[in-house]
């Protein structure tokens, strides 16, 4: 017996000790729901500082663009971590797909509505109130959020497409955006744009979440810590010097140039992370957030039934 | 001459003078070598040649569908204008359009009213016995009939010269005599200038009263033969002594096949 | 017909829909295939009937774009075809921009429809334009180059007029193969349209694009049934105008039971 036990582990052990090692080296997929943009740049930032490789994780971000489902591809297991908005954790729970969130990157929600200022306005219920079109993704929370706190709306809902193009040229026009992004890129071509945020008007979901199956979590349960760790790490950084991030993003995303990029990451820092906080608190979330926002989609009507709240995030 | 034989005759017919006629095609290289002859007006004339030797050019220049290299071909009428009709080796009737709306389209296209087009199409369709099929389309018909209906459009405009090019062909044997033995009625009841290519030397001998033989590419005239037949042509003239006759001296004058002279 | 001749006709298409709805059913209830990635059948249909009004009005939306869009291209296909048509040097140099219109990604040009159209119909209608044109500038540019030549020698003999060869013969004899080119573009001017919608708003296209946001697959397949449909309907419409005016005399009509 003890020598079947020894025979044994004289092969198991070094066919483990492979794995790992194999573990360790095949990359970890990490997929971004947009282009590389100083919304992510913590994670970039912890990948050019080490972060990922002293923790002994070989991690690969690819970008994503306009209708990358990220939701799907974790659930799927064609990647274990993705980035996705807070209400897609939620919709997918209430339909039994179990995918978690793990960090949060925005505290305040930056989506916002962004106008031209010459139409003189003072708060959503104004460009909800007068004509002209405004593009925001059709069905999104944020959307029929707006639509059930502005009901009769003047304004004319079109398809958002992404960019500014249509915002430039037309006078009437005003269009979904990140506040903390899309208005400078106005402001570069010379069209300043006012924006209001959805979250004063009370919407207020965590923003940029990361996220991963459960069943991946409960299987890897150190490289989810690591990681979490690593990206902390990385927004630490990245908050107090953005600029080597910044440099490797431009590269990635012509859309956006360093300028832009650095002012960006500068008018976001109060959304992520309130003055005063330490820096271990960052992208941690909590039960009360989330109860708002599970009871905010089930009166929106975008689901049926409320998921646990407990199952829809850990805090690492 | 033939209109003396024949007086009073509806139509007189055209003449045709043609004078070192020259036509060649790129693909196919010299076509028609210089030919020169010459049609008087109301003569049945078979022009009789291999497969190939150019007949059916010769037609189309008679036709003004195509213009010779060099030589002259001069088409005239006594009474003024030209008027052709064309009856071509398949029936090209217009699937779309009744056998009636197909005989009326020569006159459609000279401007005639409707009204007077489908009476004047009517006359014809009936010397053609096509009447109870006037409102029927052309895939209705047997092949024999859609060659009636082509005869029938060709002669609506009553042509002083009609033009076929082996019309008859792709029918069978019992329908291709009755077609001859019309055709030469036709003929002799309106009196038109008729050229009537064909390959078979009794059908030539048959039809006309005058045969020109061309030769193999490049065509030269080998032969200008009157034939002498009576002029009812009927089923037993198939097998007299007097046909057969013909047809043997014709055949005679007719180039071997695949041999250029 | 007896009742098995019945059964003989309908049988053989309807089983493997069948097979195949049976499948898709059983695979989701029994959670062998996650139903984000396809939903049951009965969720289909639930969501067809819960949503039957909207839907109803966003088919008709881009029904109505697609007629319009399929209507101008008609009109602009055809006619381009017969300049086309008329002469040699105008085909060499306007035939290959017309290839333009198969090959531009629609997708990408619609942002700038948006720009020159302005959102809604105008847009969609542009889209489902742009998408089914080349179909019938094809169809119909080779119709009419393929007359038979002795019908042409014909018309030609009579010195008919290039006005009267154009409208007494080669459109007659070219319209088998306009009718097959409307027939193409009819199912290519509904997806146009909805391409259209993604970016211009309204009908099936937002319906498809908000469920898609929604994580509705169930309401995506609805909108995606339906809009197949209308493309049934459209070509359904080119068959039965085409048996009108083909019926009596070509062949393709004549041997189809």
């Amino acid at each position: 017996m003890n020598v079947l036990l020894l025979l044994l582990s004289l092969v198991v052990l070094p066919v483990a000790a492979q794995t790992a090692e194999l573990a360790k080296q095949t990359s970890i997929k990490f997929a971004l729901n947009w282009k590389a943009e100083p919304e992510f740049g913590g994670f970039y930032a912890a990948k050019l500082a080490g972060s990922f490789e002293k923790r002994g994780l070989n991690v690969e971000i690819t970008e994503g663009g306009a209708g990358t489902p990220v939701v799907q591809m974790v659930a799927n297991s064609k990647v274990p971590f993705g980035i996705a908005a807070a209400d897609e954790v939620v919709l997918s729970q209430a339909r039994g797909t179990d995918v978690v969130a793990l960090f949060a990157v925005y505290q305040t929600n930056p989506q916002g509505i962004m106008v031209h200022p010459q139409r003189g306005f003072k708060s959503l219920g104004d460009v909800f109130g007068a004509p002209g079109t405004l593009a925001i993704q059709s069905g999104a929370p944020y959307t029929l959020f707006l639509q059930a706190k502005f009901p009769g709306a003047k304004v004319k809902l079109v398809p958002y497409a992404g960019g500014i193009a249509q915002f430039l040229t037309d006078a009437n026009h005003s269009q979904q955006c990140f506040v903390t992004a899309e208005p400078l890129l106005a402001k570069k071509k010379n069209q300043p744009a006012q924006s209001f945020l959805i979250a004063d008007a009370g919407f207020n979901p965590y923003g940029t979440v990361l996220i991963a199956r459960r069943r991946y979590l409960e299987q890897n349960p150190k490289q989810a810590r690591d990681l979490v760790d690593a990206i902390r790490d990385g927004w630490s950084d990245y908050l107090r010097a953005p600029e080597a991030a910044n440099a490797w993003m431009v590269k990635l995303n012509p859309a956006m140039d360093s300028e832009t990029m650095k002012e960006s990451a500068e008018v976001q820092k109060p959304f992520i992370l309130a003055a005063n906080t330490p820096s271990k608190e960052l992208g941690k979330m909590s039960t009360v957030r989330w109860t708002s926002l599970v009871n905010q989609l089930s009166d929106l009507k975008l689901i049926k039934k409320k998921p646990a709240v407990e199952k829809l995030f850990h805090n690492f | 001459m033939n209109s003396d034989l024949h007086p009073g005759r509806e139509h007189a017919g055209a003449a045709i003078r043609c004078a070192a006629l020259s036509r060649s095609f790129g693909g196919t290289g010299l076509v028609l070598d210089r030919l020169s002859f010459q049609v008087e007006p109301g003569e049945f004339v078979a022009l009789l040649g291999p497969s190939g030797s150019g007949k059916s050019s010769l037609l189309r220049l008679t036709a003004g569908l195509d213009n010779p290299d060099s030589g002259q071909l001069v088409v005239e009428a006594a009474s003024g204008a030209v008027l052709r009709g064309f009856v071509f080796q398949e029936a090209t009737l217009m699937p779309w359009r009744t056998v009636l709306r197909n005989t009326t389209l020569p006159l459609e296209l000279a401007g005639w009213a409707r009204v007077d087009a489908e009476s004047r199409a009517a006359e014809e369709l009936r010397r053609m016995r096509l009447t109870e099929f006037a409102a029927r389309y052309p895939h209705e018909l047997s092949g024999g009939m859609k060659m009636r209906a082509s005869v029938a459009r060709a002669l609506t405009t009553q042509p002083n010269l009609l033009l076929l090019d082996e019309p008859f062909a792709a029918l069978d044997e019992p329908t291709r005599h009755g077609l001859q033995m019309q055709l030469r009625e036709i003929w002799l009841a309106l009196g038109m200038t008729v050229l009537f290519v064909t390959h078979s030397v009794t059908e030539a001998v048959f039809l006309a009263d005058r045969i020109i033989v061309l030769s193999h590419r490049p065509a030269r005239l080998i032969l200008d033969h009157m034939v002498v037949l009576p002029e009812r042509r009927d089923a037993e003239l198939r097998t007299a002594l007097e046909y057969i006759d013909q047809v043997r001296r014709i055949a005679a004058a007719m180039p071997v096949s695949g041999e250029a002279s | 017909m007896t009742l098995n001749a019945r059964l003989a006709s309908w049988l053989p298409p309807l089983l493997p829909l069948i097979v195949s709805l049976g499948a898709a059913e059983i695979a989701v209830r029994l959670a062998w295939v996650p139903s984000y990635l396809v939903p049951a059948p009965s969720e289909v249909l639930q969501s067809l009937l819960d949503d039957r009004s909207e839907l109803a009005l966003a088919a008709w939306a881009t029904l109505s774009s697609a007629l319009a869009g399929l209507a101008l291209s008609f009109l602009a296909g055809t006619f381009f075809a017969i300049v086309l048509s008329s002469s040699d040097l105008a085909r060499r140099a306007f035939y290959p921009y017309a290839v333009f219109f198969q090959t531009v990604p629609i997708i990408s040009i619609a942002p700038l429809l948006v720009i020159w159209f302005g959102f809604g119909q105008p847009t969609v209608i542009a889209s489902a334009t742009i998408v089914s044109v080349f179909p019938i500038i094809a169809s119909t540019l080779l119709g009419l180059k393929s007359t038979e030549p002795a019908l042409l020698d014909l018309f030609k003999l009579y010195t008919a007029s290039s006005g009267q060869t154009l409208w007494m013969l080669k459109i007659p004899f070219a319209l088998p193969q306009i009718f097959s080119g409307l027939r193409i573009a009819s199912g290519l001017a509904v997806v146009g349209a909805i391409v259209g919608e993604f970016i211009g708003g309204g009908g099936l296209g937002s319906v498809v694009d908000g469920a898609r946001t929604q994580q509705r697959i169930d309401r995506v397949f609805a909108a995606v049934l339906i809009s197949s449909l209308l493309g049934v309907v459209l070509v359904g419409a080119v068959n039965f105008i085409s048996a009108l005016s083909l019926g009596s005399w070509h062949s393709s009509e004549r041997n189809s039971s």
